[in-house]
């Protein structure tokens, strides 16, 4: 009884319309560690991508705008992160931080000058300026919604939501089918190799980041014009971090990464479908950051424990 | 004549900022269509005149002429425009693209403007491989393939990208047996079709096998070159392996008595299936410097990463006093007495970013001596340390000085000072004088003979003859992962006995080379 | 180089990372500021330019002198009072960070090391002296032991503490905002608190001002003095920070690296948790935090600014409260929101860290050293022969 008031269609749909920013990030995550990147900053660039998105469709009366700002923005932080990282030789883990800074406060200092808000007001945002007709459109798919269940659980979803998921396939082209993928993979595991027959390294790592961060950028434009109505503090709550366990959990491959995602998802449509039911949002809120934890750590043992793994290395070099 | 030489080097010198000559006026000539070796022991220079000729490094002084043209082979680029390829020792390949991917990596033919046109890739990939004789499998990931392929995907990588003059370092030092031979007959045929091949290598009986002309370098110059129909093995051994300087050592006679180290059979078999460590065998004692000499790559390496826990066996069983240290923490293995001067001094021997104190105490800083309660006992630190740098005359300002900052062989100085002074009762000592000024070196030598005398047991490992030859007591030779020679005095060893020995012209048999075992 | 150039060296870098932060501030509050509406270009570029003069005066010179020129003893001692949490928070990034590892959990630390004092101050039944200490105490136990699960995890599994340590503030920020919420909610209150403190669980003030300097701030320079002791001065800190140099070479030494990568993380959780229960208990009567405060990332820029070096901790500390305090009092008399810190912090932190900037500036200064010394040596030489 209980069961089937928690699975219902909606449920489902729920997940997938759940998964989508996270999935953004989560492709971002995969693209970088190809190269071998950990861009941990995802997490401040959705939060920059979904103030400026959401800001640029208020303005243009477009949430086409909006979305192609959000992406542009993504690209150029993430640009810079890799000036800093690949030209200054800041350690990466310290930018991505540096990043999440500029996205948690800067964006809060933004927002407070437009709105012409002063201190006093705890929480600011722009939920005012967007409203539905900015908002990213939903599409019914014509013969797709007519199927029962199936349809009710695929169809109705927002642009983005499809965009997101045919992304992995995209993602999967890309790094597997074109000379641009092969040389991020080439630079990610052996730069010398890549270097030894006249690839640029710094030019592909910059094209790396630069593809991470317009995935990072779609997924603050999904949160700030779809998932909710324009952008407000905190909201994108951790999804970058999330990503970068689905990443792992998903061994940097994207389909994989997508599955991880998947589970993160319905961990967080699980709790908030059930604190619908009565239990407390705070206790289900911590839900999919203990997923992620148990995640890494079976994904860690699985590893250990899979064949050709043999001998324990006598080095201590745990990656990173 | 001039013409016929494709490449010709002219008086090539090398010297590092660091004050080491690697090659010293060395003349080089290849003609067109041959197999040339460039020999010698590790360290000779073969290495670093390669890297001259593939755009790696640059002369100090010289000139490189290619096909009667003289060049300035800036980079690797460059030298690949000129029609030189490099195929290196440690593999350039992306383990997880296939091996039609890794081909055309940087030169990637498109279908439809953007996507990899695979079945060109594959087309390009079987064409060479047919072509050369060189039997790959286009469509295999690189990681799962044998050594061997791999080995002739960067052979054919190097063809593709119009390499006419092939330079192989070392081929065949991954290789096992059958995948040598089957290297040989496509190296001959690549001869048959007009390609130069440059092969370096210190393995004689393969040189003599497949090469028409060698030039031997040794001590970073050349001993000449020669026809290889005309020489024989023990002539080109002595050519290769030789003192131009005896360095004598005032030693004093040893005399050993418990064996300390007692090693077992020992066997390893590494990553790529090559059998490193064949049942290999022996007790040092007390109060002795047992030697291991040998070309490196024969196991040296291998059985001194098994001493220290760096590695594990396959098989067989090492002791220091009775006790077995085999897959014990490096602390255990130190409270047994054992030290190390490892072979690769920034990599383990010293944290670069540390002061000299800091690297001085890193296997005693738990010691009650040098600790007061919880705390460092500062003045008994800095008094240990100053001993120490003044007992091993490390040249520094003062111990709160960046190691980093120090020369090689004060660098090493500080390793050494530290590995000795833990009263140990064994010392292994992988190369400890490899790359370093010569006062350091004489000075460390005479340190490892003084020690040796009080009683503490001595490994030394070097591929320097002189050190190997005039330090040990006895020696010992390593050659394909066995120990194939002993020789309990080294007093009246000749240095063409040991250079037969190095390069697996002799071999004892067992019974001599089971008299290292004294137990 | 020697060690004067080399500290010369850094201190030009370091001001050169702050002016360019401070640069861009300039230029954000240029944008920010409020120009009369329909003037002409030139009579809004000028008013901007007065309003940016004005918050940049706010900015720099504001938390330590009034308008009048003289000292604002209010002022300083509430940035000495702000130091509190983040000298502790920088004491644990800086251990963390000093073993190489980048445990990011500083932040979800020092709340629950606060939400623990406070529980203590809440429920505990002990006598007036002992009752603070014990609090802070068992904050501090509590969060070191939070810090074993990243800590394991990558000790024995190699899972990215990062990652972990992230999940983890979360995590403890709701589990402590549920309780907060329900069973340990003041009802009778108007916003989200939890019972109040004993009055003997409170802190006693340094200054009776209302800036809450408490003697927590004694204790917290005590615990950098503690702090740096431990670090140059024990083998076990000698090991963290062996290990963050090279683990290579710890491991050859006989170091046990495993042990060490756990006792770092947890020693940064046991910092965190003692800072998280000296502010609770040295500045509120009643615990009210519902979000992660931030002290944890400000800890990060304090260990950078530092160099991981827990003497300096203090003086980075400071003036990062300075610079907050000027934020603060730019947004309440000019209008620009106070975020503009986190901006500043950003950007200042960024410079810092990039080993390459300035590199080729310190190139030339070794290059010059090098000449002289060898100029010298030639000298001495020539000398010498004749």
């Amino acid at each position: 009884m209980l069961l089937q008031r928690i699975f219902t269609t909606d449920f489902f749909f729920s997940i997938l319309r759940i998964t989508a920013p996270i999935l953004f990030a989560t492709l971002g995550a995969v693209i970088g560690e190809k190269a071998g990147i950990s861009n941990i900053g995802l997490e401040g660039i959705m939060m920059i991508s979904a103030l400026f998105g959401s800001l640029t469709a208020y303005w243009t009366g477009s949430w086409a705008a909006g979305v192609l700002l959000a992406l542009i923005v993504g690209v150029i932080v993430s640009l810079l992160m890799g000036f800093f990282s690949f030209n200054l030789k800041t350690d990466i883990i310290l930018t991505g931080v540096a990043v999440n800074m500029i996205g948690s406060g800067g964006t809060l200092f933004l927002v407070k000058v437009i709105t012409q808000v002063t201190e006093g007001t705890a929480l600011a945002s722009t939920t005012s300026l967007i409203t539905k007709s900015v908002q990213v459109p939903s599409v019914n798919i014509p013969l797709l919604k007519e199927i029962p269940i199936l349809g009710d659980i695929l169809s109705g979803h927002s642009v983005l939501t499809y965009l997101a998921f045919l992304l992995v396939y995209l993602t999967w082209v890309m790094l597997y089918k074109t000379p641009l993928g092969l040389n991020i993979r080439s630079v990610g595991e052996n730069p010398n190799a890549a270097a030894s027959v006249g690839v640029s390294v710094l030019r592909v790592k910059y094209i790396a980041i630069g593809l991470s961060g317009a995935m990072a950028g779609l997924g603050g434009a999904y949160m700030s014009m779809y998932y909710a109505m324009g952008w407000s503090q905190d909201m994108v709550a951790g999804r970058g971090f999330i990503a970068l366990a689905a990443q792992a959990m998903g061994a940097g491959e994207p389909l994989g990464s997508m599955l991880a995602a998947l589970v993160f998802g319905l961990a967080q449509a699980l709790g908030i479908k059930v604190s619908s039911l009565g239990a407390d949002s705070n206790l289900v809120s911590p839900i999919p950051y203990l997923v992620t934890i148990l995640g890494l750590v079976v994904f860690a043992l699985v590893g250990a424990a899979a064949p050709g793994s043999g001998t324990p290395p006598p080095r201590f070099r745990p990656p990173r | 004549m001039a013409e016929e030489y494709v490449v010709q080097m002219k008086g090539i010198t090398k010297v590092y900022p660091n004050g080491i000559a690697a090659n010293q006026d060395v003349d080089l000539n290849i003609r067109k269509g041959e197999i040339h070796a460039l020999m010698g022991e590790n360290g000779a220079g073969k290495s670093t005149l390669m890297k001259m000729l593939f755009g790696l490094e640059q002369p100090t002084s010289g000139e490189i002429w290619i096909n009667g043209e003289k060049v300035a082979l800036t980079s690797p680029t460059v030298a690949i425009a000129t029609g030189i390829g490099m195929v290196h020792q440690h593999f350039m390949l992306v383990p997880s693209l296939t091996v039609a991917e890794n081909m055309v990596l940087g030169m990637v033919p498109k279908k439809s403007g953007l996507l990899i046109d695979s079945g060109s890739a594959i087309e390009i990939t079987r064409k060479y491989s047919e072509k050369f004789n060189l039997h790959v499998d286009p469509t295999a990931r690189v990681c799962d393939i044998p050594v061997g392929m791999k080995q002739k995907v960067e052979i054919l990588k190097a063809l593709v990208r119009g390499a006419k003059i092939l330079i192989l370092d070392e081929p065949t030092a991954v290789l096992t047996t059958q995948e040598t031979t089957e290297l040989f007959k496509e190296l001959m045929s690549l001869k048959e079709q007009g390609y130069t091949i440059i092969f370096i290598s210190h393995k004689l009986a393969e040189i003599m096998q497949i090469t028409d002309r060698m030039t031997i370098l040794r001590g970073g110059k050349s001993m000449g070159v020669y026809e290889t129909k005309d020489e024989s093995p023990e002539k080109i051994s002595r050519l290769m392996v030789g003192r131009d300087v005896v360095l004598k050592v005032e030693k004093g006679k040893a005399q050993p008595t418990d064996t300390v180290l007692r090693v077992r059979d020992l066997e390893y078999i590494n990553e790529w299936g090559k059998k490193m460590l064949d049942k290999v065998s022996f007790d040092l004692r007390k109060g002795e410097i047992l030697g291991v000499a040998g070309v490196e790559g024969n196991g040296q390496k291998e059985l001194v990463d098994m001493l220290f826990h760096l590695n594990q066996p396959n098989a067989g069983s090492v002791e220091v006093n009775g006790t077995s240290v085999l897959g014990l923490s490096q602390r255990k293995i130190r409270s047994e007495g054992v030290a190390l001067v490892p072979e690769d001094r920034m990599l383990y021997g010293i944290a670069e970013g540390g002061t000299i104190e800091e690297n001085l105490i890193s296997d005693r800083s738990g010691s009650k001596r040098l600790n007061r309660g919880p705390l460092f006992d500062m003045k008994a630190i800095h008094a240990e340390c100053d001993r120490l740098i003044k007992d091993y005359t490390v040249l520094c300002k003062s111990g709160a000085q960046k190691v980093k900052m120090l020369s090689g062989g004060n660098i090493q100085k500080v390793v050494v000072a530290r590995e000795f002074s833990n009263n140990p009762k064994l010392i292994i000592a992988d190369q400890p004088t490899r790359g370093i000024d010569v006062g350091a070196t004489e000075f460390i030598r005479r340190k490892l003979v003084e020690l040796s005398r009080s009683g503490v047991a001595v490994l030394l490992v070097s591929a320097d003859l002189n050190e190997v030859m005039e330090l040990s007591d006895s020696l010992i030779v390593m050659y394909g992962g066995q120990i194939t020679a002993y020789f309990e005095d080294t007093a009246d060893l000749s240095d063409d006995l040991m250079g037969e020995y190095m390069l697996g012209l002799k071999q004892q048999g067992p019974e001599e080379v089971g008299r290292v075992c004294h137990e | 180089m020697n060690k004067k150039q080399s500290l010369l060296f850094s201190l030009v870098r370091g001001t050169a990372a702050i002016l360019i932060a401070l640069l861009v501030t300039t230029l954000l509050i240029f944008i920010c500021a409020d120009a009369p509406d329909g003037a002409s270009l030139g009579a809004a570029i000028s008013a901007k330019l007065t309003q940016t003069g004005g918050a940049l005066h706010q900015l720099l010179i504001g938390p330590a002198f009034r308008s009048n020129g003289s000292i604002s003893a209010k002022n300083l001692s509430d940035i000495l009072a702000a130091m509190i949490p983040t000298i502790f928070t920088g004491l644990a990034t800086c251990v963390m960070f000093s073993a190489n590892q980048f445990n990011l959990g500083a932040e979800g630390g020092i709340m629950l090391g606060a939400f623990v004092g406070a529980l203590g101050a809440i429920y505990l039944r002990l006598p007036a002296g002992i009752l603070p200490v014990v609090c802070v105490l068992i904050a501090a136990a509590a969060v070191g032991a939070m810090m074993l699960i990243p800590a394991v995890l990558k000790a024995k599994l190699g899972v990215s503490e990062m990652v972990n340590s992230l999940m983890l503030n979360y995590v403890v920020m709701y589990f402590i905002k549920y309780l907060l919420n329900t069973h340990l909610a003041d009802k009778s209150k108007g916003q989200v608190q939890s019972y109040p403190f004993q009055a003997d669980a409170a802190i006693p003030q340094l200054v009776d001002n209302g800036s809450k300097l408490s003697w927590g701030f004694i204790v917290a320079l005590v615990f950098v003095v503690l702090t740096a002791l431990f670090m140059y001065r024990t083998r076990w800190g000698y090991a963290i920070r062996m290990i963050g140099i090279n683990q290579d070479f710890a491991m050859y030494s006989g170091m046990k690296v495993g042990g060490i990568v756990i006792l770092s993380q947890v020693l940064g959780g046991v910092l965190a948790g003692m800072g998280g229960g000296i502010e609770m208990l040295g500045r509120y009567t009643a615990f009210s935090w519902s979000a992660l405060p931030g002290y944890g990332w400000t800890g990060i820029t304090v260990a950078i600014l530092a160099g991981n070096n827990p003497a300096f901790v203090p003086f980075a500390a400071f003036f990062m409260a300075y610079l907050d305090k000027g934020c603060n009092l730019m947004s309440t008399y000019s209008g620009i929101p106070a975020q503009l810190i986190d901006i500043i912090q950003a950007l200042i932190f960024l410079f810092f860290a990039a080993e390459q900037f300035l590199s080729r500036y310190r190139q030339k200064l070794v290059v010059r050293n090098t000449q002289a010394e060898l100029k010298s040596k030639a000298a001495q030489t020539e000398g010498s022969v004749k």
